[in-house]
């Protein structure tokens, strides 16, 4: 809506209803400062007012989890005094209008939520949706996110060693780009993002101020459309260099002790900033803009408060070491101006020139008033589930190599080697080797532990039962996290789904979070962070992306020694299946590639289940009988045993009837994408300690053949063989996302 | 036909950032001891050689393809076409 004022008037996103309670809770009228303050902070991004209600019934404590959510970031503590921080966050909007500027600072954004915890950043991991790479508007989108992500990844030294990628056209114009990052502290310089000491000093450090992205926020939270053309200046231009800077000077800064509090300017800039770390440490600030350092001339108060320029960091200094602090930042060259200061009086001033032109109260702008969102269950929900299955296919045999070359299967060397993943020497296991990368820890005791890290979500599975869908996330994730050795310790979650005030999505969001509570409690893996993008539709169509909860999970890898990768290695390793497979075929790639189809029962989700098939491979991993781990999913046991078998370079022979199963068709048993499933391989040696290993846990297992000495991969059941050359298969799998981006493939 | 020479100047809009521009002013001409320059902007500068029976012609032509193929990215960029002369 407009608001008008005598001299000027404002658009608003808040409703009628929204701008009476703050007139209300202000008891006068608001300026048109105090109302870019309000509107900004009362935006859906800023203050998930749809979504707060709901996210509470995530679990967030546990015995390793030092911060949970709320905070810019989740601190998990891994023992030897050092802690694990790391958060995911969605840069969708922003991405879909200028995909290289905006996945950036995407980026951009992701490091700072890290560094202001007083942690050094030293991973990335992004999780991209597109629509399917067949159309040229996603192939533009895609490429240009990934490039966005590699310039600004690679300039600033941090390696981009994990990710996603799906395709579906429901991404089409509204691409999803989760950026996750992952830092490392020690657990006595843990900066909270907190003003609690009246007389601090408020110092403004690192990029200047501009008009860029004013009202960048509630800009995302608005649905796109034709008129988001006009509003592309709400995208930014990141400075990865200025940003490198930053880090350095930032965490020098906080080893000198006098740094008290510390918070990153994103979305909401410095309202966003300076009414958070107020409200959170029960205090007030007061600021200056005149003191703020600016790039263009002639800005006014409601400019700069509202301005989301990038890389920028708000320090709360002790008075008393000051200029120890100040002396960083020289030394670094990197601009700052001392602002303001920590108060008393639960407020936050805005002064110009000594006059003040905004006073709101600290609780008042990071305490947005709850919206009531209704929910009720899609009618497409049950249609899609009760299908029937379709035929049997006529060549069973081709299915296997349609099925790696689907895009969403295929290998993502086309993305990741656009990607430094080794810069600072800790990453262990590279992309596209395992299920999940690997970072060393660097430890002054010479320990050699390390830091398993994945994000998944299956939004096809999502979007046909959100609960199971959630659920079978968080549990793939830490399936994966398991398969190379390590304990999954905590996660994080990015919640994309479309407009809540249609019934229809927020019961999407409230299924979602509810299953990813069930799975967090049973597996005993709390949430320590996250994000929620909501108004993900095209709004000229009317179309919602596919609802997705990206999962970032992060394990503890004990020894890297235990490290395990996906390839075969050597010929007579016994293949075991571990846990079984259900006749859970419904949302699979299988269907949806081979047969169109979108629809049937998902496979359910059951933290039992899981727990059982992850003790067993993970204690098989640490005692060292285990040679090869890869977690079965998207496409099912065929396509992991495949993808181990090109991984390693030869070839095996597998008897599926020795799969522990309930009974169903030879192609639902290929290409059921039932959870809490492994596939390893284990010296022969070692195979009946396994084995017990199986028996205590109580999960189901199957010894289905060996590794071979040749290339060939063959199947065999009952009287059936399915017979491949592993090179075949390897050429079917790694070259169809280049042959896409090269206009060879449509 | 005749053969103008046409120039397509690629910059930052004004009210977007430049960093590589910023750079340049700040670490190498102002640390080199040129103080007084104050700032610089970085573009991007594609000259052609373009058939076609006028100018008018050959700037709405240049103008079109600029758009169609994204030569430039609307969200950030502003260009400018301008015609430099006839090669024959």
């Amino acid at each position: 809506m407009i608001v008008e004022r005598p001299d000027m008037q404002v658009k608003v996103n808040l409703t009628r209803e929204e701008l009476e309670k703050a007139k209300e809770m202000l008891g006068r009228e608001p300026n048109i400062v105090e109302l870019g303050m309000i509107d900004i902070m009362w935006s859906e991004h800023c203050s998930y007012k749809s979504s707060r209600e709901v996210l509470k019934i995530l679990p967030r404590e546990g015995e390793h989890v030092i911060i949970g959510p709320g905070q810019d970031a989740g601190v998990v503590d891994i023992g030897n005094g050092l802690a694990v921080v790391f958060k995911i966050e969605s840069h969708n909007h922003p991405s879909a209008v200028d995909p290289y500027n905006g996945a950036a600072t995407g980026v951009g954004g992701i490091i700072r939520d890290i560094l202001c915890m007083g942690a050094r950043p030293i991973a990335l991991v992004d999780s991209l949706r597109f629509g399917f790479p067949s159309s040229p508007h996603a192939r533009w989108l895609f490429r240009y996110v990934v490039k966005g992500i590699a310039d600004y990844g690679n300039c600033t030294g941090i390696p981009t060693v994990a990710g996603q990628v799906e395709f579906d056209p429901s991404f089409e114009r509204n691409c999803l780009v989760n950026v996750g990052c992952v830092g490392i502290a020690r657990k006595d310089r843990i900066m909270p993002s907190v003003a609690s000491n009246p007389g601090d000093v408020l110092v403004l450090v690192g990029g200047s101020t501009g008009r860029d992205g004013i009202h960048g926020v509630t800009f995302a939270s608005k649905t796109l459309s034709e008129k988001s053309e006009e509003e592309r200046s709400s995208v930014q231009i990141g400075d990865p260099f200025m940003k490198k800077l930053v880090i350095e000077a930032t965490l020098e800064a906080v080893e000198t002790g006098y740094v008290r509090g510390l918070k990153d300017l994103g979305g909401g800039g410095l309202t966003c900033a300076t009414s958070e770390m107020a409200a959170k440490g029960g205090t007030g600030v007061e600021i200056e803009l005149s003191k703020v350092h600016l790039r263009e001339e002639g800005m006014t108060p409601y400019e700069i408060m509202l301005s989301e320029s990038q890389e920028r960091m708000l320090f709360v200094v002790d008075p008393k070491g000051l200029d120890k602090v100040l002396s960083v930042f020289e030394k670094y060259e990197i601009p700052y101006s001392i602002i303001g200061r920590v108060t008393d009086t639960r407020e936050v001033v805005v002064k110009l020139n000594g006059k003040v032109v905004a006073r709101v109260p600290a609780k008042l702008l990071a305490e947005a008033p709850l919206a009531k969102r209704t929910s009720k269950k899609p009618a497409y929900v049950e249609k899609l589930r009760d299908i029937p299955p379709p035929p049997m296919p006529e060549n069973l045999e081709e299915t296997l190599p349609q099925l790696l070359s689907s895009p969403n299967i295929a290998s993502k060397e086309w993305v990741y080697q656009q990607y430094d993943h080794e810069v600072g020497i800790r990453t262990v296991v590279k992309p596209g080797q395992a299920d999940a990368a690997v970072l060393r820890i660097i430890e002054e005791d010479g320990g050699n532990r390390g830091i398993a890290i994945k994000a998944d979500c299956n939004s096809r599975h999502m979007y046909l039962d959100p609960f199971n869908g959630a659920a079978g996330a968080l549990a793939e994730c830490c399936r994966n996290i398991v398969a190379v050795g390590g304990k999954p310790l905590a996660f994080v979650d990015c919640a994309n789904f479309g407009n809540p005030e249609k019934p229809e999505i927020f019961w999407q969001f409230e299924m979602a979070i509810k299953g990813l509570a069930y799975m967090a409690r049973g597996l005993g893996i709390p949430c320590v962070g996250g994000n929620v993008s909501f108004y993900n539709e095209d709004e000229t169509t009317g179309r919602a992306v596919k609802p997705s909860t990206e999962v970032l999970a992060i394990g503890l890898v004990e020894d890297l020694k235990h490290v395990t990768t996906m390839a075969f290695k050597s010929a007579g390793d016994v293949i075991v299946v571990v846990g079984k497979t259900f006749r859970e075929v419904g949302g699979s790639e299988y269907y949806y590639i081979v047969h169109g189809i979108e629809g049937g029962k998902v496979p359910a989700a059951d933290p039992n289940r899981e727990k059982s098939s992850m003790n067993a491979v993970l204690e098989g991993i640490r005692r060292g009988y285990v040679t090869a781990a890869h977690d079965i999913s998207r496409g099912g046991f065929a396509v992991a045993l495949a993808e181990m078998a090109i991984q390693g370079g030869r070839g095996a022979e597998v008897f599926l009837d020795n799969m522990p199963r309930e009974p169903m068709r030879i192609d639902e048993l290929l290409y059921s994408e039932s959870n809490a499933r492994f596939i390893i391989t284990v010296e022969e040696k070692n195979l009946d300690n396994f084995i017990s290993l199986c028996r205590n846990t109580g999960a189901p297992f199957g010894i289905i053949g060996r590794v071979s000495r040749s290339n060939r991969l063959i199947l065999r059941y009952e009287s059936l063989v399915l017979e491949y050359d592993v090179h075949h298969l390897e050429k079917a799998w790694k070259m169809p996302i280049w042959e896409y981006m090269e206009g060879l493939r449509s | 036909m005749p053969r103008y020479i046409v120039e397509v100047l690629i910059e930052n809009k004004k009210t977007i950032r430049d960093p590589e521009g910023e750079t340049i002013c700040r670490e190498l001409i102002n640390k080199g001891g040129y103080d007084s320059i104050k700032s610089v902007r970085v573009g991007k500068l594609l000259r052609m050689e373009v058939e076609g029976s006028s100018e008018e012609e050959v700037k709405e032509l240049v103008t079109r393809m600029c758009n169609d193929l994204r030569i430039y990215n609307p969200v950030v960029h502003s260009y400018r076409v301008e015609i430099r002369g006839i090669t024959r």
